[in-house]
Order: C-alpha cells, then sequence, then structure tokens
C-alpha cells in the first residue's frame, strides 16, 4: 500500500491550528476542516488567559493569519466529515461542504453585504448577548475573512446580491462533497460547554442575572456586547458583588459528568481579576469544593488575586438560588467557616460552566469507527494522550479529555509528532513549490514607483473621493504610474499589476487599500511573480485606518488618504530589496536528559530517520520514572519503561551517551556543536541541528525533622510507600492505621507552586494499600484534593472504599508527636475541628523540585531563562510550551514543570514534533526583516545585547574583534538593537531610519493649512496597528487628525523620532504598544517604557507641553479603546493648540 | 573608562544660548553609557526644539569622534566641519572638552556633560562603580586588589579608623562599606595578613596634585637599553 504525504486535521481551534501548522512546516500537505466559519475556535472567544492576563485574540490572531495564508494548509470552512475508509497511511475521506451561498474564491470579507442585510438575527460568537445580521462573519478578524448566509435566517430579499460588487453572493451554490486522500487523520473537534438552561440548573435561563461564565467572558472583552463595560443583563448596571459558582455540570453525577473539568478553576479566577480591573468597586467571591490550579505558576495567580485584586474564596458548593423578585438580585446560602449558615445577595452570579463532549462527538466517533470512553470522550491508550483506538488516526485537545490550553498546544504538537513518524517515508511527496522567476536588479536605478488604489467596492470609494487621490498621487516626484482598482485583492487586478510592471519598468510598489497585517503577502507575492524582490512593497492603510473610521467626513478622509499614500511612496522611495539568507540543516538532534520524556523524544526523532545523540548525567536510563511501579489508572510503568529503555538501546540512530556531562554547547539553530565528557575522561564532540532540553526534576527530601521525617522511621515518604507497596505488599498486612499528607514542599514561601501529581500518587498508594489489607484505616490529609479531568474517578473510588479525606489549612499544618512507638498525629480543619489519628505509618507526599544548580547551569550555557522555581521557561506559556525563544531548543517534561507520565511522554513528543519543523528542512530560509550592522560604526558597548531578547545580536568576543553581529537565524526584527544602538550603527530593515524618518516628514507636511492639528502616531504592528484595524472593522469613528506609522514593535522606536515628528511639525505624537506582558517580542515593550518615560520627562525641560505626548498600550482586541484614546488625544492636542504656541515670539495658529 | 552624566537640558541650553550653528559631538571612546552618534543627534534634537521654545532657531550637525581624549584622531575628524559653526557642543568627557578646546583655539567648545569618575562596568549588578581614583602611587599590590584610596572616604593608607561599625562607614551614615574591612577580609581570604600589618608610610600628595602630566620622552625609558647604548 502507497502510503500519501497529506494529513486531514479535523476541527480548526488552537488544537487544529497547531497541528496543521507544525505538520505543513514540516513537509506535509495539509486539508484543516473546521465545521464554522472561521477558525480560532473557543480561544477567539476569550477575554483574557490565565496565568499571564494575556489579551486572548492578540496572541491567537498572528497564528489564525499565519495558518491562513500557510502555502501547505488547504483550509476548508463550514467543513465536517463525511466518510471514510482506508488504512493507517492511506485514508480516502469524504469531506462535506455546506454551502455558504457567497462564493470563497471572491469574497473580498469587505462585508457590505452584512450592514445592508435587513434581518438581524442572532450573533452567537458572543454568546447570543448582541444582534448580526443573517450574512455575516464569525468575528471581526475571522480566518478566512469571507461572509456567509444563513439560510435559516435568510428571507432571501437579493438585498445582499446587489450590493455585492464582487459578485460573490449567489444563492444557487449547492453543498458539495469533496474526496481527498489522506495518510493520517488529526482530530481536533474541541468540546461544547454544559448547558445550565436544560434543567434550569441553578435557574439559568430562568433569572436574567445569572450567566454562564462564557458569557461573562463575552461580557468582560472589549470586542464584546457591552464593548468592555462589565454590564449585568437584567438592568445594565454594574454589578458590585460578583458570585462565582464553581462545578457547574461537572463533578456532579446528576448534571453534566463526573469528572473534573480541570480549566474552570482558573478561569474563574481570571474573570473575577479581570472584572476587578475592569471595575474597581467590583467584588468577587468564588464557591468552590477544591481550587484546582495545578498548572504552571497557577498557584501564584491564585494567591495574586487574593491579595492583590481581593478575590475571596468561599469553600462551599451551593445548593441552590433564589432571586429577588424586586432587585434581580441572587440570593445564595452557605456555612462559612466558623459554622455559621448565612444567607447572602449578589448582583450578578456567574456559573462556571464545565465541558462536555463535543455534541458530534458521537456522531463523528461512528463515522470514523473510533471508541469513545465512559464519559463520552474520545477514548485514547494509556501512556499517550493522541493516540485513538484506531491506528492513523490522532487526536488532541478538549475531544480527549478537559485540558487547559497549553496542554492541548502540547497534545497538537504530539499528534503531529506521530503523523510524522507515520508518514516519514513520504514527506516532501505532496508539496510543491512555486517557480519564481529570477530578480531584476533594482538597487542601481532611480525609483520608479507604481501606485493601485482600491475602491474595496463602496468600503474606500464610498468615502474617499479615489480618483481625486489618484490624480494627486501620480503627480508626485518618482511616481511613474497610478491607477484605481474596483478591488485591488482580487485575482484579474493581481495580473494587471504584473502586466503595469513590466510595462512601465516599475521597480516599486504602492498599494492603497486594507490593512497590511491580512493583504501584504498577497501583494509582496504578486510583485515577486513579476521578477520584484517582496520587500520592494509597501501598503497604505485608506479603508481599516482610513474610511471606515472617518465615514462621515469625506472631504478629511480623502486629505487622510492622500496623505497615507504619500507616506508610503516617501518609505517606497527609500526601500532596497532584501535577502532571505539560507542555512543548511544538520539532521541530527541532542536530546539532554534520559528520563522518559527525553526517551520519547528520542525515540521520535529516530523513528522519523534523525541521529539522535541522548545524553544523560546519571549511570541508567528511566529517570524518575524508575520510582514509579503504576499510574494511578493502574497501568505498569515498570513494564513501559523497560520496554521503552529497549526500544532506545535497540534503535540504531541512537546514540545514548551515560555519565555524560556536557562540556560546552556552541553554535545556533541548524549547526550546533556540542562537547561532552563521557564518565572520567572520555570526551566526545558531535554536531546536530536541534536541541531538546528534558532534564527533568526529583522528589523533594524534606528536611529533617519536618513532620518527624528523618527522626521516626515510620515516616516515609510516598514514593517509599509506593516501592512497599509493589515489592513487599506483605508487610502492610499487620498495619491498622496509615496517614498521608499532601502538599509537603509544594505550595509553600519556598515551593510557591503545585507539583500536580502528588494527589493522584496519594490516591493511587492509599487504593492500593486498601486491596492489600482492607481493614487497614487510611486518613489523607489534604489542603486542596487535585484530581483534575477524569482523575476525579479515582478520588471517588478511594471515598467509596472508605478512605478518608481530611482537609487542613496552609497555617495550622497536622502535628505529629510520638507516644508509646506510636504516631499521634493532630489535624485541625478549616472549620477548627480538632481530629486526632493513630497512625502505624505517615506517607508524605513530597513535592516535585527542579534541580536548581545544574537547571542554573545548563540555562547559561543555551542562553535561555528559567523561572523563579528554576523551571526552565519557555517562549509563551500559552501557545509555545515546548519552545524556548531562542530558536532551535524546545523543552519537555517535568524540566518545563510537574507533569504525569502521560503528560510528559505528550510534552516530548510535542518537543519532537517542534523539533521536525526544523529538521525536515534541508535548508531554513531567515526572514528578510531582519537588524543589519555596520562594522565600520560600530563601537563595540554591546548594549544591543543588553536589550535583544533572542540573544540574535551581540559583540562576539571570540572573533577577536570588539564589533557587534547580527545573527539573521535567531533575529526576529523588533529593531530594538537599532533603537538602543548609541552609534547608528545597527539599521532595521525596512522599518529603519532611511524608511520612517522620510515618512515623518510627510506625516507631519499639511498641504492647505486649516489649523486642525496634526498627529503622528507610531504603532507597533502586533497590537495598536491590529486595534486601529479593529476600530476600522467596528466603524469606530475619530478625529481624521492621526496619520499612523506601523512598526514592528514600539521597542524599535528610536528617541530621535519623536523629537523628529516634532521639529518637523507636528502637534502631537503619539506611541502606541502592546500592553506590558503581551509583547510579541517577549519584552521590547519594557524599552518602549523607558524611552517614553525620559522622553516625557525631556518634554518638561525642553519646555513643550508634555501633554503633546502620549503613549498608550492598546491591544488587538481594544478597537474601541483606540478609537476612544484618538478622540481624546486630539481634544487634548486641539486645547494645547497648534506646536507653535508653544513656541516663543512666533506666529500662532488659529484653532477653529 | 571615564563614567558620565549628562547634565539637564535647561544647563546646557544656557551654554549654547549665544550660539546660531552647533557641531555636536559624539564619543565613541571609553566613555560610558555610551554616547556616540544617535545620542548626539538626539540632544541635537532636543535642544533645537528647545531653542524653538525659546523663540530662536538652532542650526546643528551631529557628527561623532572615534575618541575624543587623542589630538590627532580629534583633530582630523572634526576640523572638515570646524568653519561652518559658532560653537562645539561635546559629550565626552572633560578629557575632550579639554581636547577639542586646545587644537581648536578659535571655537568654545562646550561639555554636554559632567564627568563623574573612572570607572569600571559591573553588568550584573548594572552599576558603574570607581575602583581607582588615579593617585599615582597605587597600594593594590599591599591591599587586595581593593582601593582605600577610591574606598576609604578618608583616604586612609592605614585603616581602619574608629569611624567603621559593623563595617560600614560612619561617612554618609553607615550606608558604604568600610573599604578597610574588605581589605581585611580579602588578605585573610589569601593569608596575607602579614601584608596587612605592615606599616604603610604617609603617602606623596604631591603625585596627586593638579596639574598632573608626564612627559612621554624623559620618564618612560627602558633602563637595560640606555645601558646597552652606553656599552656600545
Amino acid at each position: 500500500m502507497e502510503k500519501i504525504g497529506s494529513v486531514l486535521v479535523v476541527g480548526g481551534g488552537i488544537a487544529g491550528i497547531q497541528a496543521s501548522m507544525d505538520l505543513a512546516d514540516s513537509g506535509f500537505k495539509v486539508y484543516l476542516a473546521e465545521a464554522t466559519m472561521s477558525i480560532g475556535g473557543v480561544m477567539s472567544q476569550l477575554d483574557k488567559t490565565f496565568p499571564t492576563n494575556d489579551c486572548s485574540i492578540c496572541i491567537l490572531a498572528p497564528k489564525l493569519v499565519a495558518a491562513g495564508r500557510h502555502e501547505n494548509i488547504f483550509l476548508m470552512i463550514n467543513t465536517t466529515v463525511d466518510k471514510i475508509e482506508g488504512d493507517p497511511g492511506n485514508f480516502k475521506v469524504d469531506l462535506l461542504q455546506k454551502s455558504l451561498l457567497i462564493d470563497q474564491e471572491i469574497c473580498t470579507g469587505c462585508g457590505v453585504c452584512s450592514q445592508k442585510c435587513p434581518v438581524e438575527a442572532i450573533d452567537f460568537f458572543n454568546e447570543g448577548l448582541s444582534e448580526k445580521a443573517a450574512v455575516s462573519v464569525k468575528f471581526p478578524q475571522a480566518v478566512p475573512l469571507v461572509f456567509s448566509i444563513d439560510s435559516e435566517l435568510c428571507i432571501g430579499c437579493g438585498v445582499c446580491q446587489g450590493v455585492c460588487k464582487a459578485k460573490a453572493v449567489d444563492y444557487t451554490l449547492k453543498d458539495k462533497i469533496t474526496s481527498i486522500n489522506v495518510g493520517a487523520v488529526v482530530l481536533a473537534p474541541g468540546f461544547d460547554e454544559y448547558d445550565p438552561s436544560l434543567t434550569n440548573h441553578y435557574g439559568y435561563g430562568k433569572y436574567l442575572n445569572v450567566v454562564t461564565s462564557i458569557e461573562f467572558e463575552r461580557i468582560l472583552s472589549a470586542s464584546g456586547p457591552h464593548s468592555g463595560l462589565t454590564l449585568r443583563p437584567s438592568d445594565g448596571i454594574i454589578p458590585k458583588k460578583i458570585a462565582f459558582l464553581q462545578c457547574v455540570g461537572s463533578r456532579d453525577k446528576r448534571h453534566g459528568g463526573e469528572y473534573c473539568s480541570s480549566v474552570c478553576c482558573m478561569y474563574t479566577t481570571k474573570e473575577a481579576v479581570i472584572a476587578k480591573e475592569h471595575m474597581d468597586i467590583v467584588q468577587p467571591t468564588i464557591f468552590s469544593m477544591d481550587i484546582r490550579a495545578c498548572g504552571k505558576d497557577f498557584d501564584k495567580y491564585i494567591e495574586r488575586a487574593k491579595e492583590e485584586y481581593g478575590v475571596q474564596y468561599v469553600k462551599s458548593r451551593i445548593s441552590n438560588i433564589e432571586e429577588d423578585p424586586e432587585t434581580k438580585d441572587l440570593i445564595l446560602q452557605y456555612e462559612t467557616d466558623d459554622g455559621k449558615v448565612i444567607k447572602e445577595a449578589y448582583n450578578l452570579v456567574v456559573l462556571a460552566v464545565g465541558a462536555l463532549p463535543h455534541q458530534k462527538a458521537k456522531e463523528l466517533a461512528e463515522t470514523l469507527n473510533i471508541k469513545l470512553n465512559e464519559y463520552g470522550f474520545c477514548e485514547t491508550s494509556p501512556f499517550n494522550s493522541i493516540e485513538t483506538s484506531r491506528n492513523g488516526i490522532y487526536t488532541c485537545g478538549m475531544f480527549s479529555e478537559p485540558k487547559d490550553i497549553p496542554e492541548t498546544v502540547v497534545e497538537a504538537s504530539a499528534a503531529a509528532a506521530a503523523v510524522d513518524v507515520l508518514l516519514s517515508d513520504v514527506r516532501n511527496t505532496l508539496i510543491t513549490e512555486k517557480e519564481l522567476p529570477e530578480e531584476i536588479t533594482v538597487d542601481l536605478f532611480p525609483p520608479r514607483i507604481g501606485v493601485f488604489i482600491c475602491h474595496c467596492g463602496i468600503n474606500i470609494g464610498g468615502v474617499v473621493n479615489v480618483p481625486d487621490v489618484v490624480d494627486y498621487v501620480s503627480k508626485l516626484p518618482d511616481v511613474v504610474y497610478a491607477e484605481r482598482n474596483l478591488y485591488t485583492c482580487s485575482a484579474d487586478t493581481q495580473s494587471n499589476i504584473k502586466d503595469k510592471i513590466l510595462e512601465h519598468k516599475l521597480n516599486r510598489v504602492i498599494v492603497a487599500s486594507c490593512t497590511p497585517r491580512t493583504h501584504e503577502p498577497l501583494f509582496q507575492g504578486t510583485i515577486r511573480e513579476a521578477g520584484l524582490n517582496k520587500y520592494l512593497f509597501d501598503l497604505a492603510n485608506i479603508r481599516d485606518q482610513c474610511s471606515w473610521v472617518h465615514m462621515h467626513e469625506p472631504k478629511e478622509a480623502t486629505e487622510k488618504a492622500k496623505d497615507l499614500v504619500r507616506m508610503a511612496i516617501a518609505k517606497a522611495r527609500n526601500l532596497v530589496p532584501l535577502e532571505e539568507q539560507k542555512v543548511e540543516v544538520i539532521h541530527k538532534g541532542m536530546v539532554i536528559g534520559g528520563g522518559v520524556s527525553g526517551m520519547t523524544a528520542a525515540l521520535n526523532l529516530a523513528n522519523q530517520g534523525y541521529e539522535v545523540f541522548l545524553v544523560e548525567k546519571s549511570d541508567i536510563l528511566g529517570g524518575f520514572s524508575n520510582h514509579i511501579y503504576q499510574t494511578l489508572e493502574t497501568h505498569d510503568v515498570q513494564e513501559f519503561l523497560k520496554d521503552l529503555i529497549q526500544k532506545v538501546n535497540d534503535h540504531k540512530l541512537i546514540n545514548v551517551f551515560l555519565n555524560a556531562k556536557i562540556n560546552s554547547i556552541g553554535g545556533y539553530v541548524c549547526n550546533f556543536t556540542t562537547k561532552i565528557t563521557i564518565g572520567e575522561d572520555e570526551k566526545k564532540e558531535f554536531q546536530h541541528g536541534i536541541i531538546i532540553v528534558a532534564t527533568g526534576a526529583h522528589e523533594y527530601q524534606p528536611v529533617e525533622g519536618e513532620y518527624l521525617f528523618g527522626k521516626d522511621d515510620k515516616v516515609i515518604l510516598q514514593s517509599e510507600l509506593e516501592k512497599i507497596l509493589f515489592t513487599e505488599p506483605d508487610s502492610l498486612k499487620q498495619l491498622k492505621s496509615l496517614v498521608m499528607i499532601q502538599c509537603v514542599g509544594s505550595r509553600n514561601e519556598e515551593h510557591p507552586y503545585c507539583s500536580r501529581m502528588c494527589c493522584a500518587e496519594a490516591i493511587k498508594n492509599a487504593i492500593k494499600a486498601k486491596e492489600i489489607n482492607p481493614d487497614l484505616n487510611i486518613a489523607v490529609l489534604f489542603r486542596d484534593i487535585r484530581t483534575y479531568g477524569f482523575k476525579e474517578k479515582y478520588y471517588d473510588l478511594a471515598r467509596e472504599k472508605g478512605i478518608i479525606f481530611l482537609e487542613f489549612d496552609e497555617k495550622n499544618p497536622p502535628e505529629i508527636t510520638t507516644e508509646n512507638s506510636h504516631l499521634q498525629v493532630k489535624v485541625t480543619t478549616p472549620k477548627k475541628d480538632v481530629v486526632n489519628i493513630n497512625a502505624d505509618l505517615l506517607a508524605l507526599s513530597a513535592g516535585i523540585v527542579a534541580d536548581g544548580e545544574a537547571n542554573e547551569d545548563l540555562a547559561k550555557m543555551l542562553k535561555v531563562p528559567t523561572n523563579d522555581d528554576n523551571f526552565f521557561l519557555e517562549a509563551h506559556v500559552k501557545l509555545r510550551p515546548s519552545d524556548f525563544a531562542t530558536d532551535g531548543i524546545f523543552l519537555c517534561g517535568t524540566a518545563r514543570c510537574t507533569a504525569t507520565i502521560r503528560e510528559s511522554i505528550a510534552q516530548a513528543n510535542s518537543a519532537a514534533s517542534r523539533a521536525t519543523t526544523i529538521l525536515a528542512k534541508d535548508i531554513l530560509v531567515t526572514e528578510g526583516v531582519i537588524s543589519h550592522v555596520d562594522p565600520s560604526l560600530c563601537i563595540g558597548c554591546n548594549r544591543c545585547a543588553e536589550v535583544c531578547n533572542y540573544g540574535a545580536v551581540g559583540v562576539n568576543y571570540e572573533k577577536g574583534l570588539m564589533i557587534s553581529e547580527v545573527n539573521p537565524l535567531l533575529c526576529k526584527g523588533c529593531g530594538d538593537c537599532a533603537a538602543e544602538c548609541p552609534a547608528e550603527a545597527i539599521t532595521m530593515s525596512h522599518f529603519g531610519r532611511t524608511q520612517i524618518e522620510p515618512m515623518i516628514v510627510e506625516a507631519a507636511r499639511v498641504e492647505e493649512k486649516n489649523g486642525e492639528p496634526r498627529i503622528i502616531a507610531f504603532l507597533c504592528n502586533w497590537c495598536s496597528y491590529a486595534g486601529a484595524d479593529l476600530a476600522g472593522v467596528s466603524r469606530y469613528q475619530y478625529p481624521p487628525n492621526v496619520r499612523t506609522i506601523r512598526v514592528m514593535c514600539s521597542g524599535g522606536l528610536p528617541k530621535s523620532f519623536i523629537y523628529q515628528a516634532f521639529l518637523e511639525g507636528a502637534d502631537g505624537v503619539f506611541v502606541g504598544g502592546c500592553h506590558i506582558g503581551d509583547c510579541h517580542y517577549i519584552a521590547g515593550n519594557q524599552d518602549t517604557l523607558r524611552r517614553t518615560d525620559e522622553i516625557a520627562e525631556s518634554l518638561k525641560s525642553i519646555g513643550i507641553n508634555p501633554g503633546r505626548f502620549m503613549r498608550k498600550w492598546v491591544s488587538a482586541s481594544e478597537g474601541k479603546i483606540f478609537a476612544e484614546t484618538m478622540t481624546q488625544f486630539t481634544n487634548q492636542i486641539k486645547n494645547l493648540g497648534p506646536i507653535e504656541s508653544d513656541y516663543k515670539k512666533k506666529e500662532i495658529k488659529t484653532i477653529q | 573608562m571615564i563614567i558620565t552624566q549628562l547634565k539637564s537640558i535647561e544647563e546646557i541650553y544656557e551654554m549654547i544660548k549665544p550660539y546660531e550653528k552647533i557641531l555636536v559631538l559624539g564619543c565613541d571612546g571609553c566613555c560610558q553609557p555610551p554616547r556616540s552618534l544617535n545620542e548626539a543627534k538626539t540632544l541635537a534634537q532636543m535642544l533645537e526644539l528647545k531653542a524653538r521654545t525659546e523663540g530662536k532657531e538652532l542650526k546643528w550637525k551631529a557628527i561623532t569622534v572615534l575618541r575624543q581624549c587623542d589630538d590627532r584622531i580629534a583633530a582630523t575628524t572634526v576640523r572638515p566641519f570646524i568653519n561652518e559653526y559658532d560653537a562645539i557642543l561635546t559629550l565626552a568627557c572633560g578629557l575632550g572638552v579639554g581636547m577639542m578646546n586646545r587644537i581648536f583655539p578659535n571655537i568654545l567648545t562646550f561639555p554636554a556633560q559632567d564627568s563623574m569618575f573612572g570607572g569600571a562596568e559591573n553588568h550584573g549588578e548594572n552599576e558603574f562603580a570607581e575602583y581607582c581614583e588615579t593617585c599615582g602611587e597605587c597600594l593594590l599590590g599591599v591591599t587586595g586588589g581593593i582601593c582605600p584610596m577610591a574606598g576609604c572616604a578618608k583616604n586612609l593608607s592605614n585603616g581602619p579608623c574608629g569611624g567603621t561599625v559593623g563595617g560600614k562607614c560612619e561617612v554618609g551614615g553607615y550606608v558604604h562599606d568600610c573599604a578597610w574591612i574588605k581589605i581585611w577580609a580579602r588578605l585573610k581570604q589569601f593569608n596575607r595578613l602579614d601584608l596587612f600589618t605592615k606599616y604603610r608610610p604617609p603617602r606623596n600628595y604631591r603625585l596627586w596634585s593638579s596639574p598632573r602630566f608626564i612627559d612621554l620622552y624623559t620618564t618612560a625609558t627602558n633602563e637595560e637599553e640606555e645601558k646597552e647604548e652606553a656599552k656600545s
């Protein structure tokens, strides 16, 4: 049977996107089938993400765009799986695409149809809280940006067909079945929320002020129904007291599922924190049974919520809610810590609804012939969470078990890793590369600029006088050709642009249309096909940031459009062709650490055919798993481990080095060189393209005397108990009482994190002990039982078996004394009950701690960061859990944070998949937009290295020359180093001084003085510019005084740009960047913060009113905030008068 | 390296106020934090704005010099521009200011910075520290590499004095470490307390009094060579 080098990914949420991106980057053709109208899934509905409070859409939108434009990903929306047959490696799948009634190929996403649609229907994306038209797009940042007609709502009036200038509306389009051949299938259909309205649970559906958590998420969102204001549904007032009820539809046999939904505790805390941030008067209270904050840095987030935001946590499961009929407040009854039962009124109740299996899960399972588990989630194999019951079909994300976003992303990459192995022989067989003509040399010739101005149907043409702009532009110097198009992005215009380039010998091209964030690659591709370097292009945003936001001021909008195009021309004159560097990849990998994670990662890479060097510091493989006998789900770990070690040892592509010490690691992605010492003095040196860090962690060793540990031999560690249980079970038969204490060395001041697996460990051992000796009395002393996901089942089972669980408070730990050679355990519960237990054996559930010194040494060698708890710090806690910020280095397992074996295996495969995206390529092509150092100007001060977050630039001391160098493989092109360089030796290409300074001149130029102030806004590409675009998409109007200049990162703005703007005559200058912590370049905006503070300070001493300068963080979802800020800033400048009014003895312009 | 701090805009402007065209110089030498072309340009822009707020126009050019304390480098770099400007403003340390005034006697050069001290950069602690006061008679060989001139507020060559409490110096209110306690600890570490107990005679303060200069051709001689020459 012939294998096929393509993959079907079902579901376009974050899991589906991640799996698709990994596979497409590893040389496979990907069909991404999404059932709704846009990819993005539930994550696109979220306002913020825990534990960093990152803006969800800000971090997701670039991924959506990247997936949408990836040449190896074929995106199919409104599509489901109809039929599948075949075997692993070669499946034939029928996909059913429901008709959109709008031709996806022709629709430009301009949105006129939606505005004109007379039928107002409910908006599902805002969870039914606002309204939208029958013709719609799922949300403003949707990918692909095409509209569809909801045939159930459509009344067939034909208005949309009439207004669509692109002629995309076609009522006759039918559903269609597409047959494809793929080698493997990855399932990522996601989940559904529990719907409390079915049973009127907690009065939901009956009481207006009871909302679900996802509804509340939309209420909080800046792009939500109330534009970020926290208002309650019944009367639109701000709810002061908000109660959050946990476990609605989770851990409940009557409603929803009996498992734990894993994420609700954290998202509720996040919602409480954000609500408090939005409105300070809000008092959030969270009612829960346990707080399950068992992920990386989650406990710290809970502590911050308590201390900084005053979020109240009450341990109580509310049984019933009543509504006050007059105020519509809700009355909750609960027991306080001191045993009193009180009734309290809340203005709003938020139900933390749990996760249910996807409503189509059963249907999908039947179509694909895969098994579901007892709860209706996808069944997976014991040690590999991505393997379904059918070979060649893999699952990831919430489809198999409730889990948070990082774990979902990990699984998505792990699923891709499984496909990588299955289809490694047919990699790169279905990828076609476009043949491109040789590039025309342009450097030696004066600029010949061609300008194409788009009407965008009536979107631009309806406001801006496009012919006037064309006329104006064609008279500007260096412009040799200018024309206007109905849709510049349509296919016929692309060939027209190519013709015009050849006809007029154009060497720079400008399109004035929508936003470069979505359309730049399209036009760049077009000019490249005509033989021009793709960086000889610039886009003037006259729709999202002009016609859409100045709809009622056509004259001013036309003037602004002229300015924006003139600015683009000024930039284009100085554009130079950029070269993308190519580096050969060494198809070998190094894995550091020989535990389960390291071995799994090594085995995955080796099975794909890549040679692996596995470096282990101790003398055996297996790491901490050597001490684990069984999982909570009673699968045999030792047998699995033996098998894994044998596979690793037998694999001819894996070189295992035991007792090895790393002496040095040199080089960078594609080409590392590592020197190690094996044993005493055997030296080895090898080269490899990637590194996977899997150094693991170890069990916490209690200090002597902690709970009498080390003083009384009846006090042992949980791992020692496990050894006894599985190697000498008979010794347990004489015992009468066993006590376990949780959170030893976890969740305290020294280790302020949850070790994640100890609760499961304790329950596993307790159940096993009870099986061996049913008469044994077992008590587990805990702070919160954190049996997340399906582990909850075993918590239930343990209680059924009569194991006693007793809660204690961190401040009141159990006291242990010895009496007549007996252990006496005294526990004080939070409700101040005192319980004394005699114990024959006391097992301490010791946490997991990282090896601080070893990790620190390795971190220095790799130039990667660690967190406060000495675990390695990934590139992004949410979306890049397996990558380091430095390219080519990946991490997995307990090196990253505490994780179970199953999770570690998923992480290891995930790291392997991420590594494969590099190893699968023969040549790695670098970004064109990077920094360059002019060695003749460099003074070797190394300031660039201090601001670079990627270790991409700095003085190479080994070379002996005190001159800074940029590593094009690591540089991400933020321009921070260029802004910092005291000698102006570093140039940021494409957005450097030569391009931006002429733009500033043009932006400040006022052709006809009319007394209106002129404001120059520097916006970062990822957040503020995207926010400005969203203001356009949402039609939030603001005064047309602002001229925006796009830069990649606000950290790439040297101070001189701002002073220059004032000197050229700008009346106000605005700098917009991502919120602190959200920076696309890790922390570039920290440097913005420093520089802009200095500017604000210096303006005072210069004598310029500091009110003329503004810095504000605007995220990609804060379109309204952007518009409001611009309005407010413009008014502020109007009040201050023209900049000349700050100058003495000068003629002062009058303000109208 | 010479540690410098930028003067306030008001103070700099006050100096260059009478002039209409100024040349702003960066220095790529040892001046820390580095003050090169970008700094010169930004400073000039700020001054131009400042001039406008005072109702004046300021013309400027910003260039940078490899090392302003070397007369040849400074002269060749700056000379081509000198005739077009009324005054020079430099971001170098005081050495640069002095040098510019000496090699271009017909134009006034003003300092944009205060020169603080000769210092070293501790990257880890984000600070510049003074490890040497260029006193002319180096004691570091007997003090374990810790300078009592730069480190001791009283410049004692035999310490510590009675003003140290808990290792902190009374001058400045027990904030700074006592250099002599540190010297003692360091010598003890290497078992060289013999150096500590050895009496150090009063210092030759003539070596430390201004003006100081060294004539390259009479003091920097090589005795061996001289002997050789004498023989031949």
